[in-house]
Formats: C-alpha cells, sequence, structure tokens
C-alpha cells in the first residue's frame, strides 16, 4: 500500500464540490420553511390543554428524536413507493429532492415545536397578566408582549436548529442527491478513489465553515435583537 | 402490502444485531467523554496552546457532519497505521482492522466535542466556593476535582448527557456506510433479496424507538440519584 495521500491538493477540491451549493441550499432553506410552519402547529399542540392534541404532539417530538434520520430517509424513500403501489398509486415520477426535503421537515419539525414550545414558557407568567390587566386581547398580548421576548430566547435555539439540520442534509447521497458528499463520491470515483481522503477533507472543510458562519451570524443577530431589552426571566 | 412472514422472520436477525450498536455507542461514550472531560478542563485551566489547538478542534467536529466523520476516519486510519508501522520497520495489514474501530474512533472524536462543552458548563455551574473550601481543608486540586466538583458537575451534566448518548445511538446507523453489520446494516441487508424495505424499516424504527425511550428512562433515574450532589450549586 502506498501513500497517496496530497494534502496540498485537498483546497483544488472545493470550488469542485461548492458547485452543489445550490442543491443543499435548495434542502436547506425549504426544509426549514415548512418545518417552521409546521413546528408552530406543534408546537400549539403541544401547549394545548386537550388531552389528544397533547399527547399527538408529545409523541411526535418523541418519535423524531429516537428515529435516526437514516432510517427515515430510507423508509421514505424504498418503503413509501412500494405502499403506494400497492395502493394503486405510482411515486416513480417523483423527484429524490421531495423525499430529502419531506424527510428534514420531518424530524427539524420536531426541533422546532420544541423550541417554540421551551421559548413560550419561559416568558415570564406576569408578563401576559400584566398585558391583560391592562386591556389587551389574548392574539394582542401574544404579538406584542410575549411573542417578542420568545424570539429573543429562542434565537440561539434556531441558530442550532439551522446548524443540526444544515449538518443533516448532507444524507441526501444516501439516495443518490448531488449535494456536498454527492459530488464528493463522484470526484473520488472520478479518481478511482485515489484522492477519496482529500475530498472527504474538503467536503469537511466546507462544513466546518458553514456552521462557523451560522454559529458568528446567530450570536450577532441575538446580540442586536436583545440590546436593550430586559433578559427574561431565566 | 406488508409480508408479515418476512417480518417474523428476519426480525430475531435484527435483534442479534442490537450488541453491535450499544456496543459500538458505549465504546464511544466511554472513550469520547473520558477525552471530553480532559478537553473541559484544558480549557477551563486555560492550558496555554493546549486550549486553542482543542478549541479549534471541538469547533471541527461540531461543523462537520458525523458522516463525512466516518469517512475521513475510514480512508485516513488505515494510511496511519501503515505509516507507523512503516517507521518502526513492521508491515501492518491494514485490511485486518475491523470496520468497527472506524466507527468507534469517527463516534468518540464526535461525542469528546460535544461532551466537552457539556462538562464545560456543568463544571461552570458548580460555585467556585466549592473549590476554595477543598483548597482550605488542605486537598490538592486533583483531590478538590475528584471528590468535590466532578460530583457535582456530573448531576448538572446528566440530562444533556443523555441527550447525546441517544444522539449517538442514531449515529451508529451511519456505521452501515464504512460496512459495520449494527441494526441499520442488518435490516437493509435483509431486505434486499426480496425488496421488503418498508418493512425492514419498520422494524429497525421500532428497534431505535424502544433503545432511546430505555436510554432516556435510564439516564432519568440517574438523573433523580444524582440529585444529592446538586446542593452546592449556584442558582
Amino acid at each position: 500500500m502506498v501513500n497517496t495521500f496530497h494534502p496540498s491538493t485537498i483546497p483544488s477540491y472545493i470550488p469542485k464540490l461548492l458547485t452543489a451549493l445550490p442543491t443543499t441550499m435548495i434542502i436547506l432553506l425549504l426544509s426549514l420553511a415548512i418545518s417552521l410552519i409546521f413546528g408552530v402547529l406543534i408546537a400549539v399542540a403541544a401547549l394545548n390543554k386537550r388531552k389528544a392534541l397533547n399527547v399527538f404532539a408529545h409523541g411526535y417530538i418523541a418519535f423524531m428524536r429516537g428515529i435516526p434520520t437514516l432510517v427515515l430517509i430510507l423508509m421514505l424513500y424504498l418503503g413509501l413507493p412500494q405502499i403506494v403501489s400497492s395502493l394503486g398509486g405510482d411515486m416513480s415520477g417523483v423527484n429524490k429532492l421531495v423525499y430529502i426535503i419531506a424527510c428534514m421537515s420531518l424530524t427539524t419539525t420536531a426541533n422546532m415545536a420544541e423550541m417554540m414550545r421551551s421559548a413560550y414558557l419561559a416568558v415570564d407568567k406576569g408578563q401576559r397578566e400584566a398585558a391583560y390587566s391592562v386591556g389587551m386581547t389574548g392574539v394582542t398580548a401574544l404579538r406584542r408582549i410575549v411573542f417578542p421576548q420568545a424570539l429573543g430566547i429562542a434565537i440561539p435555539t434556531l441558530g442550532n436548529n439551522i446548524i443540526i439540520l444544515f449538518k443533516e442534509t448532507s444524507l441526501a447521497f444516501t439516495i443518490g442527491v448531488l449535494d456536498f458528499l454527492g459530488r464528493a463520491r463522484t470526484l473520488s470515483a472520478a479518481s478511482y478513489g485515489a484522492n477519496r481522503l482529500e475530498v472527504y477533507i474538503a467536503a469537511g472543510l466546507i462544513f466546518w465553515f458553514f456552521c462557523f458562519s451560522f454559529e458568528k451570524i446567530t450570536k450577532l443577530i441575538e446580540k442586536a435583537y436583545t440590546k436593550g431589552r430586559k433578559k427574561a426571566a431565566s | 402490502m406488508i409480508d408479515f412472514d418476512f417480518m417474523m422472520e428476519a426480525f430475531p436477525k435484527i435483534l442479534l444485531a442490537i450488541p453491535v450498536t450499544i456496543g459500538i455507542s458505549l465504546a464511544a461514550a466511554a472513550l469520547g467523554w473520558i477525552f471530553g472531560l480532559f478537553i473541559a478542563l484544558v480549557r477551563k485551566y486555560k492550558v496555554p496552546v493546549l486550549s486553542q489547538i482543542l478549541a479549534v478542534f471541538v469547533s471541527f467536529m461540531r461543523g462537520v457532519p458525523l458522516i463525512i466523520l466516518l469517512y475521513i476516519s475510514y480512508y485516513a486510519l488505515p494510511i496511519l497505521f501503515y505509516d507507523y508501522g512503516q517507521s518502526i520497520g513492521i508491515t501492518i495489514d491494514v485490511t485486518k482492522i475491523p470496520a468497527v474501530a472506524y466507527a468507534i474512533l469517527a463516534l468518540m472524536l464526535d461525542q469528546a466535542a460535544y461532551s466537552s462543552e457539556v462538562f464545560r458548563s456543568a463544571l461552570g455551574a458548580v460555585d467556585e466556593g466549592q473549590m476554595e473550601a477543598a483548597y482550605s481543608v488542605g486537598m490538592t486540586r486533583m483531590q478538590g476535582l475528584t471528590r468535590i466538583v466532578f460530583p457535582q458537575a456530573f448531576a448538572v451534566a446528566m440530562p444533556n448527557l443523555g441527550g447525546l448518548f441517544v444522539g449517538l445511538i442514531k449515529g451508529t446507523a451511519l456505521a452501515y456506510y464504512v460496512g459495520v453489520y449494527e441494526i441499520m446494516a442488518t435490516a437493509s441487508l435483509l431486505a434486499q433479496p426480496s425488496y421488503s424495505y418498508i418493512e425492514a424499516y419498520i422494524m429497525t424504527t421500532m428497534i431505535y424507538e424502544v433503545i432511546s425511550f430505555v436510554v432516556n428512562k435510564l439516564f432519568h433515574s440517574g438523573e433523580i440519584r444524582l440529585k444529592k450532589f446538586r446542593t452546592g450549586i449556584a442558582g
């Protein structure tokens, strides 16, 4: 076995891998938007006093926390079309991106719901009572008093959830989507695996760069948003 | 629609892979958390140079998806071993390295980075006065840490460690891609000949859900047992 590792070639793979950036960003942004919308619904259900809704929301969050994303992806991608076709449907025309976005949305929705629920509960109860006491309605109190404070509490977790989601998009390659890792695999296959270590290190550096940037941006936004606001009761 | 015969037949075989998943997780957690505690201490006491190097290490490990860490470990480890063997004058047959070694290495490094953050905040949550009190009765720093600070910090870290461990078990599903026959790989291989994917992955999901549930319960009861150490914690 000859050592074929050439660290100096790592930077040359970065631009080649970055051609996959639009694919990854589409997955990231669409999953983010979908999971924020459904996250609200699950969070509202989890905070609801009606037993059925409450059990459903908490069950959903617990279920998603227990299942590895890879299992969910393969179950949806390989399993769902079988079920559909045995019912007389046909899913062969569905784009692979749809499966990935669906899986990412399903798992991220649970994280987002949990984030919203705990941020809502972290706002001091007295704030809402004070709002009611000056004659605000429930909706006004939520919009003007509770939401702005809950948002400040949720920003760090939101940033963290986006980073988790971004890292999870790396699993898109498992069903053949050409994201960063999908590109990395084709690049390493093109050289019969000779440069595979360099390619994967380059992919790792790209992820690191983005995660690092997301983290810094989150800190800046948090700082700007909470500036001048009284820190919510912790 | 659902092939129950396949499920009956395959389920015991998938169950046999549980020890592999649990074994990898325990090994990665044991090694990773010790390393994580070490990183946390180095960063807390700001050991020059080492502290900065480890800060970059933690940032990198947290920014890179686990699957990439697994691939890097899978491709880099044989080269490292081979070169080391050559440097001491022996030829190591790297094909003999078991696949679990790559998985454990990658998962361990991942756990080291995440747990170091957990330990760092847990150590920070223990009141400074506790260590001062330990010094005042003549304990060395080592004694103060192991006898006074660690038990309290551990009580604070427990819930987060539980979360990390569940994440770790879920992460082992990716070891499939470096050739480890754990739950996920076993189920996928069993499903292939008859295309029984939905059945195989339903069983896989059930197994992971049960394991996560049990782990959560175990850590929760551990948390309750450690509560007696929480008295000295500020806030």
